[in-house]
């Protein structure tokens, strides 16, 4: 939308009235396409629809259900079919997007010629009247043994403010053209192509790929995965078949506190350790943590949300044998099944331990708040650590396998499920925090549209931004005209540039300072 | 060999050397990290917040004598000027970075008390993660812009319009509260303090093109009576809305409560308000005596209405002084109320609509589906909200910092009104001393292209971001919007003015609107918005 701002042009002769015939309708139809009244108009139009789309609040976002149930009936007739729920993909929104492309294309088109223009076709030569016409002109006289010497002089000086130079002849008259930037020329169109990049690859991003949910507990497996589609109050789910199965093998959360709450205010990261098992490639295995996804196939893993019911991720246990004298044993419990070790190896803590005596212990489940519920059956009350215990399977050798409890402190010795099993007093000594499940999200882009969006796009866009506002185009003209009947010359300057005019001047004046010197 | 220069225009362009012009910049940044320093290697130190206030009183200082030097020009108001905005901008700086210090060691602090071996990098504690942090570089940006500037002959006056500025952003941090949040593992990226370096500079540079853009439109020969009437509206407009719309409709203004957070940090909000008395009745004379400046002033800008004009500036400078009053009442008012749970009972005994109110915003926190919420009767809205108040009301207390966004549009609206009060006052001397109308429009072309650069930053590197935490690089979400509607606000102002030559006023209102737009998503949306950037 971008074009050539020549703020001085020949000063225009008088012509006679030419009535010409209006142009056919298509190109009135491009040019009023291409032209920056409508980008604006299009831009402005864009800003007032965000602006609905942020007052009202959207249905994937958080706080929706309560807005809308607060509406009247109408309003949510007159809402819902202007799409006003969820504007930003809405049918009249992608239009004005795609038309604001469109416009971004043909205007750059239309006025492309012009601007290379500067490149390959540079004024070099001007008229007295055109060179004081500019706001930066002087008029400087010098002496020199002949033109030639005093062009030299002058273009020397030009050089000395960076600026590329050019002598040029014409009408008997030498002139000396210097400039620098004039690449910049060209910096509006590359934020153009930035800009479209940007568009396209996240239209592609949202046409191909989806975003997906998936739960996930230590040791689950799974091969498909929750899309998540919002309809104004109802969050329709969908499962989708993945090319690959993917197995949770470990779930972490750094605490600040290894004691405190498994809160957000508590958390330093949350760690999923994920195992894919792809009958194409073979196994694999990955950390996702917070900022440091995992990109596999198209498919992008991100650790998104936790379960925070309080749960345990790895365990000791003291078992005091209930022979008299004997030591209490120390056994390590872990509620994980397989970790990839950061050199490469593969370490596998099945959850379970075997003790000297032959007795298989394993891990069964971790209850944060103990409770045995309407059922009889061991549960949790609330997701706090109240009254954590561990539910264990425990097998003596030549024995029967058998469920026993571990809990911890001393209240344990009163209540009839901590009295001595199996020949052990069974006590859960120490724990390491950790929440129930993680949410993966899953991110299904197979072109990487979002990757060239917002890398090339993006991060082209800044480079071209940069390019364009903090360079300019400078230009200066030196016309040297010789005096009758002496050695002495008189040099008519003009400056321009097309930003950065403060700087420009100093440029300007330094030129002139230096000419008036020499 | 004999010259003869006879040069045109050239006589208002000044060659400074570089040195000379930045060195104030220099100095402050330098300073700054030279305190950042001296604190790594002592305990005893000030702290953030103390200089940030000493930071606030020097911005108060150097502003007063920028102003008093567009009336009565002085070389020595001008350096005492000069001296106190480069001590602001080192103290602003120095706080900024002495806060970094103290949240590593807070958090280093908690870990090791819980026995935690820890220790993660410092970027994590980098002051970027809240609003106060966010105002500290906000106001460094724009103190730290006109340090880059003041010294351009040219350029020099408008530091009078900056430097309040600042100080306003600095003050409505004071109300916004300087206690250490704890950080969401989200915001613990490398990411963080490039998107919020870049969105604190950019929006300081917002601030300077706005300031500028008002300049413009005053050496524009834009009467002080017109930009006097945009300041009232502005002003009815944050009366109107402040304290849930009670201020019009009830003569009453009433503040947020506040009780402890569980873990010590900052306090959380509470869906109750409290009235102060006095405030709500001030500000609603002061909104009529508003009304009447409206009138007063479009009488005399469209029928020449002198004796109007006179009105006018009566009402005006009544409704000022009014508005002070208000802030003097609210702050008095917080600071000493007692009893705040059976002053709440008594309210809300008068006004039973509170408590469905303080119901509906309870259970609206805890997300439940539309059906499941609309089945909700008020009755039981009342009684959530009566549990509300039942279990925490003994812990409610009044703070300064309970609503900031409001503290700060009233802040505002006083300091619009202030400064039409001031270009009101000897225009024709304030004109005088005002750059070029050329100049000024140059200035706010070029801080605007910066603006324009730099929110494209703001978007771009928190769209990377956002794709490396969340999964997705646009969302929608209010903040991104907001951002994204400022940015296309600068891109048409550009626009208009490369291809349809549209420069000085339509650029100045171009300019205006953009800044009010980036002050929006800075504040309104942090708080009036749902989001993921509501932490920010």
């Amino acid at each position: 939308m971008s074009t050539v701002n020549e703020s001085v042009t020949e000063v225009a002769k008088p012509k006679p009235q030419i009535k010409r015939p209006s142009p056919p309708i298509l190109n009135r139809v491009l040019n009023f396409l291409s032209s920056v009244k409508f980008g604006v108009v299009l831009l402005c139009v864009l800003v007032l629809l965000s602006l609905l789309g942020m007052l009202i609040i959207q249905q994937n976002v958080p706080g929706f259900d309560a807005f809308y149930a607060g509406l009247t009936p109408a309003e949510k007739t007159v809402y819902g079919t202007l799409g006003f729920f969820d504007i930003y993909y809405s049918w009249y929104f992608k239009v004005i997007l795609l038309t604001l492309s469109l416009n971004i294309i043909l205007a750059s088109i239309d006025r492309f010629p012009s601007a290379w223009s500067y490149i390959v076709k540079p004024k070099m030569t001007a008229t007295r009247k055109w060179l004081l016409a500019h706001k930066l002109n002087a008029e400087v006289s010098s002496y020199a043994d002949d033109e030639q010497k005093l062009a030299d002089r002058i273009s020397g000086i030009f050089k000395k403010q960076g600026l590329k130079t050019k002598i040029a002849e014409k009408d008997g008259n030498l002139y000396v053209f210097g400039e620098s930037g004039k690449w910049n020329r060209l910096g509006a169109y590359i934020v153009h192509v930035a800009l479209l990049t940007l568009f396209l690859g996240h239209f592609v991003a949202l046409q191909t790929g989806f975003d997906a949910d998936v739960n996930f507990m230590p040791g689950q497996t799974t091969s498909e995965i929750q899309l998540i589609e919002f309809n104004l109050d109802e969050v329709d789910r969908f499962a989708v078949k993945l090319p690959f199965t993917i197995t949770a093998t470990d779930i972490q959360q750094k605490l600040i506190d290894p004691k405190g709450s498994i809160e957000v205010f508590n958390t330093l990261d949350w760690l999923t350790r994920i195992k894919i098992d792809d009958p194409e490639y073979g196994v694999n295995y990955a950390n996702v943590s917070l900022n440091n996804p995992f990109n596999y196939r198209g498919y992008r893993f991100f650790q998104a949300q936790t379960v925070p019911v309080g749960n345990a991720r790895t365990m000791n246990l003291e078992l005091t044998p209930d022979t008299a004298g004997a030591k209490p044993v120390s056994v390590d419990l872990a509620r994980v099944q397989e970790v990839k070790l950061p050199n490469g190896t593969t370490q596998v803590r099945s959850g379970s331990a075997t003790l000297e005596d032959g007795t298989l212990i394993e891990y069964d489940s971790f209850l944060a708040d103990f409770v045995f519920n309407k059922d009889g059956n061991p549960d949790t009350k609330t997701g706090e650590y109240n009254n954590p215990a561990v539910v264990l399977q425990v097998t003596p050798k030549d024995g029967e396998r058998t469920r026993v409890f571990a809990f911890t402190g001393d209240f344990a010795d009163k209540i009839p499920v901590g009295a001595p099993k199996l020949g052990y007093k069974w006590r859960l000594k120490s724990y390491e925090k950790s929440p129930l499940a993680h949410v993966l999200s899953i991110k299904y882009d197979p072109f990487n549209g979002a990757f060239i969006a917002w890398y090339f796009g993006g991060i082209g866009l800044i480079f071209a931004l940069s390019f364009v506002f903090f360079l300019s185009h400078k230009r200066i003209w030196a016309l040297i005209e010789k005096e009758e009947f002496s050695e002495k010359f008189n040099i008519v300057l003009g400056g321009h540039t097309n930003r950065n005019h403060f700087g420009f001047e100093d440029k300007f004046k330094k030129v002139v300072n230096d000419l008036s010197k020499s | 060999m004999a010259q003869e220069v006879s040069a045109i225009e050239m006589q208002s362009v000044e060659i400074n050397s570089p040195w000379k012009e930045y060195c104030p910049a220099i100095l402050a940044v330098v300073g700054a990290f030279g305190v950042l320093l001296w604190r790594l290697q002592t305990n005893s130190f000030m702290s953030d917040e103390a200089f940030m206030m000493v930071a606030l009183a020097c911005y108060i200082l150097a502003a007063l004598f920028q102003l008093t030097n567009l009336y009565a020009p002085s070389s020595m108001a001008q350096k005492i000027s000069l001296a106190t905005s480069t001590l602001g901008v080192f103290f602003n700086l120095s706080s900024w970075l002495v806060r970094w210090v103290a949240a590593y060691e807070r958090e280093i602090g908690m870990l090791r008390e819980a026995g935690n071996p820890a220790t993660p990098w410092m970027f994590r504690y980098i002051p970027f993660a809240n609003l106060y942090d966010l105002s500290l570089a906000f106001a460094f940006g724009a103190g730290f812009t006109t340090l880059i500037f003041v010294n351009r002959k040219n350029f020099r006056v408008l530091a009078a319009f900056t430097l309040p500025l600042a100080a306003l952003i600095l003050t409505l941090a004071r109300f916004i509260g300087s206690e250490f949040i704890d950080l969401p593992p989200v915001l613990d990226s490398y990411w963080r303090p490039i998107h919020v370096g870049v969105a604190s500079l950019s929006y300081g540079v917002t601030l300077v093109c706005f300031a500028v853009a008002v300049v413009y439109l005053l050496k524009d020969k834009v009467k002080p009576e017109s930009m006097a009437i945009w300041a009232s509206v502005f002003s009815i407009g944050v009366l109107a809305t402040i304290s849930n719309w009670s201020v019009f409709t009830e003569f009453t203004y009433r503040a947020g409560l506040f009780v402890p957070s569980p873990s010590g940090g900052k306090p959380i909000s509470t869906p109750f308000r409290l009235a102060i008395p006095y405030v709500g009745e001030i500000l609603a004379v002061s909104g009529i005596l508003l009304f009447g400046v409206i009138i007063a002033f479009l009488l005399y800008t469209y029928r020449n209405n002198l004796q109007a004009k006179q009105i006018g500036h009566i009402l005006l400078i009544t409704a000022f002084v009014a508005q002070i009053f208000a802030v003097v009442f609210w702050v008095n008012g917080v600071k000493t109320k007692e009893n705040i749970l059976s002053n709440l009972q008594a309210q809300v005994q008068k006004h039973p609509q509170q408590l469905v109110n303080a119901g509906k915003d309870t259970i609206a926190r805890q997300n439940l589906p539309a059906k499941e919420f609309s089945a909700i009767t008020n009755a039981q809205f009342e009684q959530a909200g009566n549990q509300y108040l039942t279990n925490a009301g003994g812990q409610m207390f009044m703070s300064l910092k309970t609503n900031p966004v409001e503290f700060a549009g009233l802040l505002t609206a006083i300091a619009g009104l202030f400064f039409v009060i001031l270009f009101g006052f000897r225009t024709e001397i304030l004109l005088q001393r005002l750059p070029s109308l050329e100049s000024l429009d140059n200035l706010m072309y070029k801080t605007a292209c910066l603006a324009f650069a730099g929110l494209a930053m703001l978007l771009i590197t928190g769209a990377i971001w956002a794709n490396e935490s969340w999964g997705r690089p646009w969302g929608f979400d209010s903040k991104e919007t907001g951002a994204l509607i400022a940015w296309l606000t600068y891109a048409a102002f550009l626009h208009t003015r490369i291809s349809r030559g549209w420069s000085g006023r339509s650029s100045a209102y171009f300019a205006i609107i953009g800044f009010l737009l980036v002050i929006f998503t800075y504040l309104g949306v942090s708080y009036l918005l749902p989001g993921l950037h509501s932490y920010a």
